[in-house]
């Protein structure tokens, strides 16, 4: 009897506890929940893998699992249906190294007994114990432009110095989500020195790297020393120790950073002299070691990117000597071997994926394209973006490609990939489908013929708009002139002068106004150098919404208002 | 299939890491020169065979071996290359300034191949520099010996492999202000530099005793000694004492030398070459009874306080009190005329031709410990040589061919208006300057940043 009541109440605890969590589902205050998890792409033009021909079929995924890829599926009743007919399906795009939703952690206060020469490693850029999770934010507006590109997976590198931590593999699902996939996937390392303290130079990180290496290899015989015979003094291993002792013993890469030929070399000659596994990224100049790279079986992952044609577009035509052309010659020359670099990979039989790191995520189909009308195959290009990175992370049983069991990591696109006029309409990471709206090409007059537009368009752009962005270095904010003379579009912007105090000014170039979507560039020197700006945002009414994107430094968000239309032309 | 691959890489120009460990040697001719042999006097009108990468023959009316090419160098004088025992071209970083010592540091980690300033050093004649860490540190990083070959992407082909290790000591005024006055710690004063080489070697010798004692312990049952702490700076001050090192030691003032004379004789270091050495004519008898000479400049000084006491005379004093003697650079603009500041030696002491010409040959050799290798042409020797117009010692003297390992590096005749290895596609093309980085490749490059960040000095001076 009493048992018989012990059972009724549990049940009743159990059935309650049941129904509160449905109230809270059902009064989901947001709005925002999915009404299902399960999701049928139905004859959809699908590649399962790079090198797929392409065949109709229906994808079926279910809580983020590809439940089947086929022509015959039985699809359940709760499956909400995108109907494929005219679209084209590949497997979501992998980042081999990114710093997406990654903020650099605060500097560590100096202790009053510092010494310069001898720093306490926190402070000298010495973090390997940091894992990239503990920085990373799913909800930054760059995990939304890498997804909007096509990106479902990141393995996120922590910044900060020489050793700045462990990376972490995210899947770039929901953002409320645990989207962590593997954490200690790799050690971080850079050839960057700690200022006004040791290590200070190149020279400096090189050498404290293997002292780090082999006193933590001392430290883990120490270990073996203390756990076999008595009377062994106490091993007392530092924090930094105990975080590199998987990398000593060969459990853990190290993702050494390298981005010239000179760093490739000197990332491969410490590895072959301490013995560790190391992964290369942020390639940028490689044509030279790519033999190199081949015998010594290093994996690398190239930037998402191409040089900045600024130099090539700065060339004159007329008016120089002879000395600058031939000069002018050899930094052409320089350019059209940077970018044939990848396809070079490719013949020389290397497997490479991509890093989206410094890179800029609205660029990424101008990018690839350009690798492909310079040798690279379209084949090649799919794989570095999904089966190599997979492989060079070890997730090619979760990821990399369509099929049944992996990750619902996939795009989905209006046209096969690497078209220009392709873009992408969906793309589901982690089993979350995210919708972007598809632009109709407008047509090239728009952009290029000096003839005012027959019908005024219903978007108000010129006038003056009012920004702010936000930036790691603050709020920032000033006036965009948006002015159409001759039907061009143009003006003037004024942002905080990074060299000093006060307001600077820069006039608007390449503004073209494609549906809603106003996009221009500016030219902003500091010290000494000259960066180009992109800001492209959505036109709603009176306001603006968007991204600031600075090259090697990311993209931000700015919103604008306009404050005084103008209507003249 | 590899193979395959690797021939079409080669084909497109790809196979470069194929052959990376083999540096290229040449063979040649070299037909009717005034032949300088510095240690073997002069030869008129002779012939030198140089054949893969080695100096085979010399003599009169040699015939080429079929293959070799012959170069006409009638009218003409071949001289050894020359060689810079004080340089910092070819280096990405010079000064790892942020500790007192730091004999980890390997120059040989930061060796930029494609630095343009090679390529002048080898226009100007010179086959072989010493790379060296600057001057911030009482013990600074250990050098590099490069060999000249200009085209090679790969820092490995320009390292001179079979060069004996070498290591940078700086006294006086340079560290003094980095370490004491810059950032508070020892040495401040010429009492603490000494002190900081002694304790150095002194924790060098508990270090190597702390590993014997260990390798010794680690092998027996039941073993209960640990291991030490691992130490590249250490053990590296440890090879110093071992004999397995050559110091370079920055140097001005003839009691800092005095007193480095004094601190090698207690730990019975007999490697040592003083460098700059200015104040060296005041202790000639000693630098040539302990030590391994002094390499100099010709006539430069005055450029901070501990150089005010000089003259052009020093070389030739140094030379007649029997101390082996060298004329360097320190300076991308001097080590392309080095066979010129060496001709100052006869007009500031009256020095003979060869011993003129020994100041940037044979005896800088010497000082690196490659003297069996190269600085003379001798049979047996790399066939490091430069075909000069006009005698080298002569004001008019422009060298026309550079050969490094028998190779033709340079050639006056196929200078090019730009001969960089490198351009980055993302280069903007500017004016050229004429007097653009002055400040690159200087005893005290990188040291500036570090000054900076502690508000410290901020002098000028770079030596």
């Amino acid at each position: 009897m009493n048992k018989q009541f012990l059972k009724a109440g549990m049940l009743g605890l159990l059935v309650a506890g049941w129904l509160s969590q449905a109230a809270v589902a059902q009064s989901d205050p947001t709005g925002k929940r999915r009404v299902t998890s399960t999701y049928a792409i139905t004859n959809a033009t699908v590649f399962k893998a790079p090198g797929d021909p392409g065949s109709k079929a229906t994808i079926l995924i279910k809580d983020g699992v590809i439940l089947g890829v086929g022509s015959s599926l039985a699809l359940p009743k709760e499956a909400k249906i995108i109907a494929g007919d005219s679209l084209y399906v590949y497997p979501g795009f992998i980042d081999g190294a990114g710093n997406m939703g990654i903020t650099k952690p605060k500097d560590v206060e100096r202790p009053k007994d510092f010494v310069s020469s001898n720093p306490p490693d926190e402070i000298a850029g010495i973090t390997p114990w940091r894992i990239a999770t503990d920085s990373y934010s799913g909800a930054s507006t760059q995990v939304d432009e890498w997804r909007k590109a096509g990106f479902t997976i990141s393995q996120v590198v922590p910044d900060g110095g020489m050793l700045p931590g462990k990376t972490s593999l995210m899947v770039l699902g929901e953002a409320k989500n645990n989207n962590l996939l593997r954490n200690n996937v790799a050690m971080a390392a850079n050839f960057r020195s700690s200022r006004g303290m040791y290590p200070a130079t190149l020279a400096g990180v090189m050498a404290k790297f293997r002292d780090l290496y082999q006193n933590t290899s001392l430290t883990l015989d120490h270990e073996k020393l203390y756990a076999s015979n008595a009377g062994v003094k106490r091993p007392q291993a530092s924090p930094s120790q105990v975080a590199l002792s998987p990398v000593v013993q060969k459990q853990m890469p190290v993702l050494f950073t390298a981005a010239t030929e000179l760093e490739i070399r000197r990332a491969i000659s410490l590895q072959k002299e301490l013995g560790f596994k190391l992964v290369l990224t942020g390639l940028e100049t490689y044509e030279s070691v790519i033999g190199l790279i081949k015998s010594s079986g290093t994996p690398i992952l190239i930037k998402l990117q191409v040089p900045d044609d600024k130099s090539i577009k700065s060339q004159k035509a007329d008016g120089v000597t002879e000395a600058t052309k031939a000069q002018y010659a050899r930094v052409k020359e320089s350019y059209d071997k940077a970018l044939k670099q990848a396809a070079q990979l490719e013949q020389a039989g290397i497997m490479f994926a991509f890093s989206t790191t410094d890179g800029k995520a609205a660029d990424v189909q101008k990018t690839l394209k350009t690798l492909i009308d310079n040798g690279l195959s379209k084949k090649a290009a799919l794989a570095a973006l999904t089966t190599n990175p997979a492989s060079i992370l070890g997730i090619s049983g979760m990821a990399g490609t369509l099929e049944k069991g992996k990750l619902a990591n996939l795009i989905v696109t209006t046209d096969t990939l690497f078209k220009e006029e392709t873009q992408i309409k969906h793309v589901i990471a982690d089993g979350y489908v995210f919708d972007y709206e598809i632009k109709k090409k407008t047509t090239k007059a728009e952009n290029t013929s000096a003839k005012p537009e027959a019908a005024p368009n219903a978007i108000t752009v010129e006038g003056v708009w009012e920004y702010t962005s936000e930036t790691p270095a603050g709020s920032s904010g000033g006036e965009i002139v948006i002015k159409r003379e001759n039907g061009v579009l143009g003006g003037t912007i004024t942002y905080d002068d990074p060299t000093g105090s006060g307001k600077a000014s820069a006039t608007i170039k390449n503004a073209s106004l494609t549906g809603k979507t106003l996009s221009f560039e500016f030219d902003v020197a500091a010290g000494g150098m000259s960066l180009t700006v992109t800001i492209s945002g959505e036109i709603n009414g009176k306001t603006m919404d968007g991204s600031l994107s600075v090259p090697q430094m990311g993209s931000f968000p700015v919103k604008a208002t306009l404050s005084s239309p103008s209507q003249s032309n | 299939m590899k193979k395959h691959i690797y021939l079409i890489a080669a084909f497109l120009g790809l196979g470069v890491g194929i052959s990376q460990a083999q540096v290229q040697k040449g063979s040649v001719l070299i037909k009717n020169a005034t032949v300088l042999t510095v240690t073997k006097g002069n030869l008129e009108s002779s012939d030198v065979l140089v054949q893969n990468g080695i100096i085979t023959q010399l003599g009169k009316n040699l015939t080429a071996p079929a293959g070799v090419n012959t170069i006409d160098a009638t009218g003409k004088y071949l001289m050894p290359g020359i060689i810079d025992a004080h340089s910092h071209v070819g280096l990405d970083v010079v000064n790892e300034g942020s500790a007192p010592i730091t004999s980890e540091i390997r120059m040989k980690d930061v060796v930029n191949p494609t630095e343009i300033g090679i390529y002048r050093a080898l226009a100007g004649g010179v086959t072989v520099s010493h790379a060296m860490h600057g001057s911030a540190n009482v013990v600074g990083g250990q050098n590099a010996t490069l060999k000249h070959r200009w085209g090679s992407m790969d820092p490995a082909d320009v390292i001179m492999q079979d060069a004996p290790r070498t290591i940078k000591f700086a006294l006086g005024e340079n560290p003094t202000r980095v370490h004491g006055r810059g950032n508070g710690i020892q040495p401040r004063s010429r009492m603490g530099v000494e002190a900081v080489i002694r304790n150095g070697f002194n924790e060098a010798i508990q270090y190597k005793k702390a590993w014997e004692k260990y390798n010794l312990a680690k092998v027996q049952k039941g073993n209960t000694t640990t291991p030490p702490a691992y130490s590249e700076r250490l053990q590296t001050l440890a090879d110093i004492l071992d004999g397995k090192i050559i110091i370079h030691c920055h140097s001005y003032r003839a009691d800092e030398i005095y007193m480095l004379i004094n601190v090698i004789k207690d730990f019975n270091i007999k490697k040592v070459v003083f460098q700059h050495t200015n104040e060296g004519f005041k202790v000639a008898p000693e630098i040539a009874e302990y030590t391994m000479g002094a390499s100099v400049f010709a006539d430069w000084w005055a450029y901070k306080m501990e150089v005010y006491y000089s003259t052009a005379f020093n070389a030739a004093i140094l030379q007649k009190n029997g101390a082996l003697t060298s004329i360097n650079s320190d300076s991308a603009e001097l080590i392309r005329h080095l066979y010129h500041e060496a001709a100052k030696t006869q007009r500031y002491g009256g020095l003979t031709d060869e011993e003129a010409l020994a100041m940037i040959t044979i005896n800088p050799a010497k000082q690196l410990g490659i003297e069996d290798k190269v600085g003379s042409i001798e049979v047996g020797k790399q066939a490091d040589l430069v075909i000069f117009e006009g005698h080298p010692l002569s004001s008019y003297a422009v060298p026309q061919m550079t050969f490094v390992d028998g190779v033709k590096y340079f050639d006056i005749k196929k200078d090019n208006n730009d001969q960089r290895q490198w351009v980055a596609a993302t280069e903007m093309v500017e004016p050229i300057f004429l007097r653009a980085n002055e400040e690159a490749n200087r005893c005290m490059q990188d040291v500036d940043a570090y000054f900076e960040a502690f508000q410290g000095a901020f002098l000028k001076e770079k030596h």
